[in-house]
């Protein structure tokens, strides 16, 4: 089995060192709020207002308020055309740089699922409905998928090679574990990382049309689950070589210990259902870190609550795990896409951090094929020193990454 | 570490198979511009397409409802494979990584979803065309047909993404457990994609494509895909995959592109495959080239092939491969003879040229280099 994590296979890899982190997501803006959200088990999913859902059976989603992501933009014009999305990569990457105002990237690796989408939106029913479109090279312009990201490194005068990773759901976390590799491996010492989406009515009606959203509450691994709930928001991490970071005095806040990928070739939008590629995905990160299953305190599920995603990953879960506490936190804050990795990575960072285990909410009684540990609707605090993260996206991608608490 | 060029495939407006469109090139063929109209736009575009009957052979269960993004893509991706040696479920899939350059993505299934959303509301959303207009499903697809099962990665960026995808190829064969990399580049033309360039001021209404022009006039978008098999030995080096960097302002391009340059001229460069393409891009090229790598002939085939984003670089590094291979460069079309790079206005023997450099400045704020040696 290939193991990207061992990197080139040798046994002095680099250890990758997490020094600063930013976040924005339903949760809140920036680590404070997240922590407040994820202790008192918030559910920050709200009806949905930027477009009309009256025809979509599902209505909510998780959403980043504009009031406030938009406030602090200034009156620039440049800024004023910016889509909300890079708005929100902007305030990640100002959190991470509020932290390490020294770390100079190499490289920046962000996922997401479909960047500006809204503004190809505006563009086509202006065309279509003979609308303004005086506005259209500012939409067109602000649409491509690594324009948030360009902008954001731009407002920091950061001008490093950006790689978009776009691989559905799971490209927030292929794009932190591609960076893990990179600084393991040697070739980088300061890798930034992380994703963002912002929602969309394309995505939320394709996500409808599929009925993989659900008109009542997300609730991951529930008997009663009946889908998803959309969400938005950006993650960014700071990585760097470990002996880098202590050489330049800079805080560790954890480890990325290991990284999985798998394709399972099985279907363009549902998941073997033996749970093989997740299974291969969590296995490699396992075998990546040079760490057992029975080292793993805590997983943040993939957990959408749709039927299918969460009996596969279920299945891989138990095939591999014995009695590991389990949550999705999709249930909070909605299915992020391209951001849901990066932000679930901050969390279990977060976990880490502050020694709580983040809650599944909504959850009444566990599907009955399933055998997993649910964290249900609380944040106990607990012992935790090794976090799994989980991420699955159409066409059978699969992503794993495990973090640890930074031990000199 | 080695990474070298095993095999390469491409489909383009001027046909599939690599050395059919090379000597196309070499004889100064250009493609032929298709009229594209819409029902609720009024105006026309032209843009340089694939032929059909190119595609006529593509066929896979797994592309049967797949947009014609996917059907480049397989395309390529299966005659780069052959091109080194190996069948799809010969190779070991998990010892293979896929990864794909895309910018625009499935435009098409893309519109035709949203299309039915804004006519006749959202019930009316086609829970079939909606996983074709996600970046990855080309990818999905193509995995699939190769029995890939290990890292599967989209990159999305502009025209320089071809680029990106194989630096990052390059930072995933770091790894030993993988024994290849196939990078593919894919784009597909809508009469959207047009109009929104158009826009954006950066297309014009109808060909030619005037290379490094004082006068910036505009492109003329084009489709298809390119393929690239890396692995650890092969008759082409990739020496140095310059990871470029992104600019704030158009303006800046040029000092980015001088960097690249720079960095990657610190040995003889015989040709540099430009991505020159009639817009603010050629300026800032030319002025990189002239200062940087004086001596080196240049060619861009954007005017016989057409400007295809997401596929464009990785059909340069196909280019910079055949010149060096035959040692000679095919004719810049419609360059203004008072350019004063070494531009091949003609037909051009090298004799003896072994290193080409690979220039990719996107319109959309990245840029990227390479350097390919032949053995």
């Amino acid at each position: 089995m290939a193991q990207p994590g061992s990197a080139t296979g040798k046994k002095d890899a680099a250890r990758v060192a997490v020094v600063a982190e930013g976040v924005i997501s339903p949760l809140g803006f920036g680590l404070t709020e997240t922590l407040d959200s994820l202790r008192k088990s918030r559910d920050c999913v709200s009806p949905v207002k930027r477009f009309s859902v009256a025809q979509c059976r599902c209505k909510t989603a998780g959403q980043v308020s504009d009031d406030r992501l938009l406030a602090g933009r200034g009156e620039a014009p440049r800024s004023r055309r910016l889509h909300r999305a890079s708005h929100m990569m902007i305030q990640a990457l100002k959190e991470v740089l509020a932290q390490e105002p020294r770390f100079e990237p190499e490289l920046t690796v962000i996922g997401t699922t479909s960047g500006g989408m809204s503004y190809g939106e505006y563009y086509y029913r202006s065309l279509r409905q003979a609308g303004d479109l005086r506005r259209a090279p500012t939409w067109i312009a602000n649409y491509p998928a690594q324009k948030p990201v360009i902008d954001a490194q731009v407002a920091f005068g950061i001008s490093a090679p950006c790689q978009v990773i776009a691989n559905a759901c799971a490209s927030g976390t292929n794009a932190i574990g591609h960076a893990f590799e990179c600084v393991r491996s040697g070739r980088y010492q300061r890798v930034l990382a992380g994703g963002y989406d912002a929602i969309s009515e394309l995505v939320f009606t394709g996500f409808d049309s599929l009925q993989a959203s659900t008109p009542e509450k997300c609730r991951p691994f529930d008997r009663q689950r009946t889908g998803m709930v959309l969400g938005e928001g950006a993650a960014v991490l700071a990585l760097e070589n470990l002996a880098s970071a202590q050489q330049r005095g800079a805080p560790v806040l954890a480890e990325i210990i290991g990284y999985g990928i798998s394709t399972d070739n099985f279907h363009i939008t549902q998941p073997d259902p033996t749970g093989i590629g997740a299974q291969k995905a969590m296995q490699q990160a396992l075998q990546s870190a040079h760490v057992s299953a029975a080292a793993v305190d805590y997983i943040n599920a993939h957990g959408t609550a749709t039927l299918f995603n969460d009996a596969a990953e279920g299945k891989a879960i138990s095939a591999l795990f014995n009695g590991v506490p389990v949550s999705s936190t999709k249930g909070m804050m909605g299915h992020s896409l391209g951001a849901a990795g990066a932000i679930e990575a901050i969390i279990c960072l977060l976990a880490l951090q502050h020694q709580f285990l983040p809650p599944n909410i909504n959850f009444g009684a566990l599907d009955d094929h399933l055998d997993l540990n649910i964290v249900a609707n609380k944040a106990p605090p607990a012992v935790l020193r090794t976090a799994l993260s989980n991420s699955f996206g159409f066409g059978g991608t699969n992503a794993s990454i495990l973090m640890r608490t930074f031990e000199a | 570490m080695s990474l070298a060029i095993a095999g390469v495939g491409w489909v383009t407006p001027l046909g599939g198979g690599v050395d059919s469109v090379w000597d196309q090139l070499l004889r100064g063929h250009e493609a032929s511009a298709t009229t594209m109209s819409e029902q609720f736009g009024d105006r026309s575009y032209s843009a340089f397409r694939v032929p059909e009957s190119v595609m006529a052979s593509v066929a896979h269960p797994r592309l049967r409802r797949a947009s014609v993004i996917s059907r480049f893509a397989a395309a390529a991706g299966l005659d780069a494979l052959r091109a080194g040696g190996l069948e799809p479920g010969s190779h070991n899939g998990e010892r293979t990584a896929l990864i794909f350059a895309i910018s625009n993505g499935g435009v098409v299934y893309t519109k035709r979803f949203y299309s039915n959303i804004v006519e006749s509301g959202a019930q009316s959303a086609s829970p079939l065309l909606f996983p074709e207009t996600v970046f990855n499903a080309p990818a999905s697809h193509l995995a699939a047909i190769l029995g890939i099962t290990g890292a599967t990665y989209t990159l999305v960026g502009d025209g320089a993404v071809g680029l990106a995808a194989i630096k990052m190829a390059e930072d995933l064969m770091a790894n030993e457990t993988l024994d290849y990399c196939l990078v593919v580049g894919t784009e597909e033309i809508d009469w959207l994609l047009c109009d929104a360039y158009r826009r954006w001021r950066l297309l014009r209404s109808s060909p030619p494509i005037e290379p490094f022009n004082e006068q910036q006039r505009g492109m003329i978008l084009s489709e298809g895909a390119g393929a690239i098999l890396l692995a650890r030995e092969g008759p082409f080096t990739i020496e140095c995959a310059h990871p470029g960097g992104c600019f704030s302002k158009r303006t800046e391009a040029g000092d980015i592109l001088k960097q690249i340059l720079s960095d990657l001229s610190e040995t003889q460069i015989d040709v540099v495959i430009s991505g020159a393409n009639g817009t603010f891009v050629d300026q800032a090229e030319s002025e990189a080239i002239g200062q940087i790598v004086p001596d080196a002939l240049v060619y861009t085939g954007k005017p016989a092939l057409g400007e295809s984003v997401g596929a464009a670089a990785v059909w340069q590094v196909i280019l910079a491969a055949q010149a060096l291979r035959s040692a000679e460069l095919p004719p810049v079309l419609h360059a203004h003879s008072a350019v004063t790079m070494r531009l091949s206005h003609s037909r051009t023997s090298m004799p003896g040229a072994r290193r080409a450099i690979v220039l990719s400045c996107g319109v959309n704020q990245q840029a990227a280099g390479l350097r390919l040696a032949i053995q």
